[in-house]
């Protein structure tokens, strides 16, 4: 029943869009959007409805779904897997064109609505001819469904049980968050893509176009910026290894269009400034986009085996065809611009508010070529030469390590520039106290922890950034004249300092050991008891737990041990974390043996100091909506 | 003027902190960070937690304690995973650092070249 209803439903909302990419009266585009959304909306209600239901007659549920998971797990299993995860991205994808039209709506000719059209019609065609969440499920397998048919009225057959999702992906709440608020900032992308290609592909040529690319960009970037940040809060949470970020395929590609944007929204105001650089922004504009398909490509094809990635058949092909068909219009779009990309100002000056945003280009964009470079590499590597080859940590931390640094000292600058060149004297004088505060604090920081020199210079940046910032900013809270988005950049700054500080600490500091315990055994570590108590299990409809209570100064946590009964992997281990601001310590189980249990120790330097940085970069958005920018 | 000269003796008071304690990062761990742990997804066999990376810790502590060589060391492992195996590959595939280079050069001149002269 569902999937008949899901798969008509999802050929009337192709149908709809593809009379909407035909109309031309506004009454009607305005209605058929909003027809969009709800028919997207009420897909979404429909697979929702039939996870909690348990209807196995769907491929989909059967073989990520349960009757045990959980409620919370339950409603995030729609995300939990590619067929699902494009339907949520097709509502996103739904909600933004109607803030498109709202917002950001080009008067005249309808070619944008067109454009936005085409993608939706391309990733809704996927659901109905390739593959759909809908599809029923016409044999089964041992436990799940075998092959399922994309045709409604199907006679189909039905499990009383559902394989669940993959165990990582249901020992955590974060995972009902952190996908969507990510797809956020991803699909949102695609407002700049339209809005570039849209103005450019009519030759309209004021700078109207940047101005509002440069807008609906930065509410995506602030959603990727969470996204990516809630996205390592979860992997420390439950992976237990202790890390947030390992330079995974995957969290690459999520970072390409994190750095693009960031590049595009210090771009735009150079144009808009001084009339310059009008070429490259087209170019960023689309390309922000571009990496997204790009990114879930890569994610989503099967090419590199990842923690993210789940394939499926053809998506790949289909990918990477669209991948082609958005950048052939974008370029022919280009292409047909050369002559207003060549009225492009030079700059005037190297050491003003342009000279300085284009620096930042260069070091944003080579550090987003190196990640695409280490990340793709390895495939053609392997095809070319017949070996496997491993581009990791070591490689990024190196190339991209000393690109970001340059990047947080040149923000030291940011406070305040004009269009005219900085007086480096003068600036010198005016930030002289602020800079040797920031020395002396960073000469204790340094002898304290032992730094190197890389340490040394990451720390006197975010310093000198954080003090000479917050000093600037305070006696300006009560002016009204500044504009919202000086003080929605200077919190972003402000906020990555604060998250530098924190990484260096974690990069350089941390350190861990294991020790063999039982019951009422006493672990001393880092300078601090841990009393470890008897465990005990918990039983759960979809899994056993195996607690291990640790105390320490009256607190006290719990690490476990996960074993999920859909699934022969490995118990997944979940830690105890003590967090003081300097410090996590967090334990994790590695093995039982009969009674004895063999413990990590980790203390994890600045991971509070890493999350409160990153809160404040996204918080940057406050200061524009109170006075009412887009 | 008192601030400036403040200034550059906390400066360089920076500057040579480092010279007052050793620099520890031993050979094992400079080692551990290289090597991948074959059964996990991208960590190194410094960050897993999983027994097999236990073992070859185990193993290449042995390596360093019996004084083997970084080519000697590197050939073991090599010989045996193939060179996915090595995690910081740039130092035999010297072009994975100078394509990232090159693109670097090519866009600042094309940057340089926006500037008035």
């Amino acid at each position: 029943m569902i999937s008949t209803i899901g798969l008509i439903l999802s050929w009337i909302c192709l149908l709809n869009l593809l009379i909407l990419f035909f109309s031309n009266n506004k009454f009607r585009i305005n209605l058929m959007v909003r027809f969009n959304l709800l028919i997207n909306f009420l897909l979404f209600c429909l697979l929702e409805i039939g996870l909690f239901i348990n209807d196995f007659s769907l491929n989909y549920i059967a073989n990520y779904s349960a009757t045990t998971t959980p409620p919370v797990y339950k409603f995030a299993s729609l995300w939990g897997s590619l067929d699902g995860s494009i339907l949520l991205w097709n509502l996103i994808l739904a909600c933004y064109f109607l803030v498109y039209l709202r917002y950001y709506k080009k008067s005249g000719e309808n070619i944008d609505i067109k454009i936005f059209t085409s993608i939706i019609i391309f990733f809704t065609s996927y659901t109905i001819f390739s593959s759909s969440p809908f599809s029923g499920c016409i044999e089964l397998s041992s436990i799940g469904c075998e092959s399922s048919s994309l045709l409604p009225f199907q006679d189909l057959v039905s499990s009383s049980q559902g394989r669940g999702p993959n165990p990582l992906l249901q020992n955590h709440p974060l995972m009902a968050i952190h996908p969507p608020i990510l797809y956020l900032g991803y699909i949102g992308l695609v407002l700049p893509f339209v809005i570039t290609t849209s103005y450019l592909f009519q030759k309209d040529t004021d700078s109207r176009w940047v101005q509002l690319a440069a807008d609906s960009t930065f509410y995506p970037w602030l959603f990727l910026t969470a996204g990516i940040a809630l996205g390592a809060a979860w992997s420390y949470e439950v992976l237990g290894w202790g890390g947030y970020w390992a330079w995974d395929p995957v969290e690459n590609v999520s970072f390409i269009p994190w750095l693009l944007a960031t590049a595009f929204l210090h771009s735009s105001k150079a144009q808009l400034n001084e009339s310059t650089l009008l070429n490259w922004n087209y170019v960023l504009g689309g390309l922000m986009f571009l990496s997204t398909i790009f990114g879930t490509f890569i994610t989503r094809s099967g090419v590199l085996i990842s923690v993210h990635a789940f394939s499926n058949g053809n998506i790949g092909v289909f990918l990477l065809s669209g991948l082609a068909i958005f950048t052939l219009f974008f370029v022919y779009t280009g292409s047909k611009n050369i002559e207003y990309f060549s009225t492009s100002k030079k700059l005037g000056n190297l050491f003003g508010k342009s000279g300085f945003f284009i620096a930042n280009n260069i070091l944003l964009f080579v550090s987003a070529l190196i990640i695409f470079i280490g990340t793709v590499y390895p495939i053609f590597y392997e095809n070319f030469y017949n070996r496997q080859l491993t581009i990791g940590r070591s490689f990024f931390d190196i190339l991209i390590g000393p690109l970001l640094l340059i990047l947080l000292l040149m923000m030291i600058f940011s406070i305040r520039l004009s269009k005219k060149n900085i007086n480096f004297n003068e600036w010198f004088q005016q930030n002289l106290l602020s800079l040797n505060i920031s020395l002396i604090i960073s000469i204790i920081i340094t002898y304290t922890y032992r730094f190197e020199y890389l340490g040394i210079l990451t720390v006197f940046g975010a310093m000198s950034l954080l003090i000479a910032g917050v000093k600037n900013l305070i006696p300006k809270i009560k002016q009204k004249r500044i504009k919202g988005s000086y003080w929605a950049g200077q919190l972003a700054h402000i906020g990555i300092a604060v998250f530098s500080l924190g990484l260096i600490l974690n990069v350089t500091q941390s350190y861990s050991s294991e020790f063999i315990v039982n019951e009422n055994s006493i672990v001393e570590f880092g300078g601090k008891t841990y009393t470890i108590d008897k465990a005990y299990e918990v039983s759960r409809e979809e899994k056993d737990i195996i607690n291990l209570p640790i105390s320490s100064n009256r607190n006290i946590k719990n690490a476990s041990l996960n074993i999920f009964k859909n699934s022969s992997q490995q118990a997944i281990s979940s830690p105890a974390i003590f967090r003081t601001v300097e410090y996590d310590t967090y334990i994790t189980i590695k093995f039982i043996d009969s009674n004895n249990f063999k413990l990590i120790f980790r203390k994890n330097y600045g991971i509070l100091i890493m999350w409160i940085g990153l809160a404040l970069s996204t918080t940057s958005f406050i200061p524009k909506v109170k006075q009412n920018e887009k | 003027m008192k601030n400036r000269y403040i200034f550059v003796s906390l400066i360089l008071t920076l500057v040579l902190l480092p010279f007052l304690y050793e620099n520890d990062e031993s050979r094992f761990e400079t080692w551990s960070k290289n090597l991948l742990c074959p059964v996990c997804q991208g960590e190194t066999i410094f960050d897993s937690p999983s027994e097999y990376a236990d073992d070859m810790r185990f193993v290449l502590k042995e390596q360093i304690n019996n004084n083997l060589s970084d080519q000697e060391i590197y050939d073991y492992w090599v010989s045996r995973f193939g060179e996915r195996i090595i995690t910081n590959p740039q130092n035999k595939n010297i072009e994975i650092i100078i394509i990232p280079l090159l693109i670097s050069v090519i866009f600042i001149i094309f940057f340089v070249r926006k500037v008035k002269k």
